[in-house]
């Protein structure tokens, strides 16, 4: 045996389980999305069980393609990945800049700011949806409430009465509703994922050369004119990690949607997938070839963007 | 002294008071849930109680009593605990070969390793629950154990590599020359060398594992159900149960919270997969 295949070796065991984990289950979703195949059906009762002589060609596809919740969701879910990273970049930069000095404090704000992205995703949901955002007994039902309360109390005053009874009263958003839904699954992900950035941002920026920043400064460079073109362009690498990573996981989201909406207007793909897999497991299959194909497309765009970066 | 460190009042006052409001900000989710469990299911949404209130452990004896919190628990903790190994077990030879035998396809694989995470799971659930049903595995540790292991895998190995390709050569180089064969090296060399980034990918993996919860909430129905399926049984529709909800989600997260806390400074370096310097 040569010098070098036996290490070589070792990293088969690894691609042997990955390519399993991907061919067999992703092979049969793809057998499963050209026939007919549903969990339920007392007229076609040959319809409940998989085999080649319920061949359906495209149809399942042509099926997806048609329902109306398609092009949503997967609109949906740009908009939501989107949204997320923007932000989520946004505020962890500026978090990571307030931070990085030293202050009294520093090390606690710091466990602190971390602590969201270790909560599971599940209990993230449901605390977000009932107990902050919910519009009676949430705590955004209560704070409307109490504000409307006090509103009340100032109309009843002798002279300043008046003008405050030109104010409105003010109403709870729904955050189940369909216009909303989105929103809330958007805050509850950043408040989890912005930890991540910040991490990431401030290890990045207790590297920056400080020398340069010195020279900087001699040279009158202000605060925003140093940020603009020293602090940014080195945090380049760190943002495209970022991005990366938290494509990755948002493209998938499901709990949050669930828990949030029922898909109440509000769906991804991932959550339409689980919708047509409550029956027709035929349209689910196309659709998680779609999101695959989804995925594929995000994917080469990130990897010809970041992969260079973290490959050097 | 550096000529940077001019103080202004915004470093003076300003800084620490916003940090620690943002700091306050991000947590108070976390601290309401913890507070909200020591309340009556009455005294969670009632305004005039929000804040005072007289505490009871009333919850967290349910839970317990109810609801077999620690079967859900012993189940979180032995697949998290079994996959995390597993997971190092696999993925610290296969970081070790592309790091230090890479061949022309090695950045492809990787590149290709991490695009398996983008596969949907949804996808690709039904084909799971049919196959795991057909061999009968559905439902136990060993399942959950594996596919926690290859969803984390990439993540795992993509960490590893960086790390691994830290370390020079020549003291792989120098074991070769000393008679040490491969097993040897990763042994007595490389584990030794790269203890912290490989205690921090373990630690990111655990993290994933605890909290994942798509795989093995629909993989499961009670013997191997996860700490995950305790929080979907229970989230209490329309709120009624805020004091309950509370409490199971606070034991739920409460060990993983307290986990990441000691160990911060490893998950900064083990997040950064090495290539922010």
């Amino acid at each position: 045996m040569s010098d070098r295949k036996l290490p070589r070796l070792l990293q088969t065991p690894a691609v042997l389980l990955l390519l399993i984990w991907m061919l067999v289950p992703l092979g049969m979703t793809l057998y499963f999305s050209f026939i007919r195949y549903v969990l339920n059906n007392l007229r076609r009762p040959e319809w409940t069980s998989p085999s080649l002589s319920n061949w359906r060609g495209f149809g399942n596809y042509e099926f997806v393609l048609n329902s109306k919740d398609f092009v949503l969701a997967i609109q949906n879910s740009l908009f939501i990945v989107c949204s997320i990273l923007f932000l989520t970049v946004i505020l962890g930069i500026l978090i990571a800049v307030l931070i990085n000095k030293t202050f009294p404090g520093q090390g606690i704000v710091r466990v602190l700011l971390i602590s969201p992205f270790f909560v599971m995703p599940a209990v993230n949901a449901v605390l977000w949806i009932n107990m902050i955002l919910d519009p009676v007994l949430g705590l955004q039902g209560i704070a409307v409430a109490g504000v409307n309360d006090m509103l009340d109390g100032l109309r009843q005053m002798p002279v300043l009465g008046s003008f405050f009874s030109l104010w409105p009263e003010f109403e709870p958003i729904s955050f189940r509703a369909t216009q909303t839904s989105a929103i809330a699954v958007i805050m509850m992900v950043t408040w989890q994922w912005t930890p991540f950035a910040v991490l990431i941002f401030m290890t990045s920026l207790q590297s920056e050369d400080q020398q340069q920043k010195e020279a900087a400064v001699l040279d009158g460079a202000g605060t925003w004119s140093q940020f603009r073109f020293l602090t940014l362009p080195h945090l380049g690498r760190p943002i495209a990690i970022v991005v990366m990573i938290q494509a990755i996981f948002h493209l998938s989201l499901y709990a949050e949607i669930e828990i949030v909406s029922r898909g109440n207007g509000n769906k991804n793909l991932p959550y339409l997938i689980g919708e047509f897999a409550n029956n027709n497991i035929g349209a689910a299959s196309a659709t998680g070839i779609f999101a695959v194909i989804l995925a594929n497309i995000v994917a080469i765009f990130l990897l010809r963007m970041v992969g260079k970066t973290l490959m050097e | 002294m550096p000529i940077v460190a001019q103080t202004s009042k915004f470093s003076t006052y300003g800084r620490p008071v916003l940090a620690w409001g943002v700091g306050l900000l991000f947590f108070f989710p976390i601290f309401w849930m913890v507070l909200t469990s020591f309340k009556t299911d009455a005294d969670a949404v009632k305004p005039e109680n929000l804040v005072f209130f007289t505490p009871t452990l009333e919850n967290y004896f349910n839970m317990v009593e109810n609801y077999d919190y620690w079967r859900f628990a012993r189940n979180s903790i032995i697949t998290a605990v079994s996959a995390t190994i597993f997971t190092l077990f696999v993925s610290i030879p296969a970081a070790y070969a592309m790091a230090f035998n890479p061949s022309r396809a090695t950045k492809d694989i990787l590149m290709w390793m991490l695009s398996t995470k983008m596969l949907p799971a949804a996808a690709v659930l039904y084909p799971m629950i049919f196959l795991a049903k057909g061999i009968g595995l559905y439902d136990t540790h060993i399942l959950i154990i594996t596919v926690l292991s290859l969803i984390n895998l990439p993540i795992a190995i993509w960490m590893l590599f960086t790390y691994f390709k830290e370390i020079p050569r020549d003291i792989i180089e120098a074991g070769k020359m000393d008679g040490v064969n491969t097993w040897g090296e990763i042994k007595e060399i490389l584990i030794p060398l790269a203890w912290g980034g490989i205690a921090s990918t373990a630690l990111l993996v655990f993290i994933f594992c605890w909290n994942e919860a798509y795989w093995t909430v629909r993989l499961t129905t009670i013997d191997a159900a996860t700490l995950s399926k305790l929080i979907e049984g229970n989230r209490a529709p329309e709120g009624l149960f805020f004091g309950r909800l509370s409490a199971v989600s606070t034991a739920a997260v409460g060990p993983i919270v307290v986990l990441g806390w000691f160990c911060q400074k490893q998950l900064v370096q083990g997040l950064t997969f090495g290539a922010v310097k």
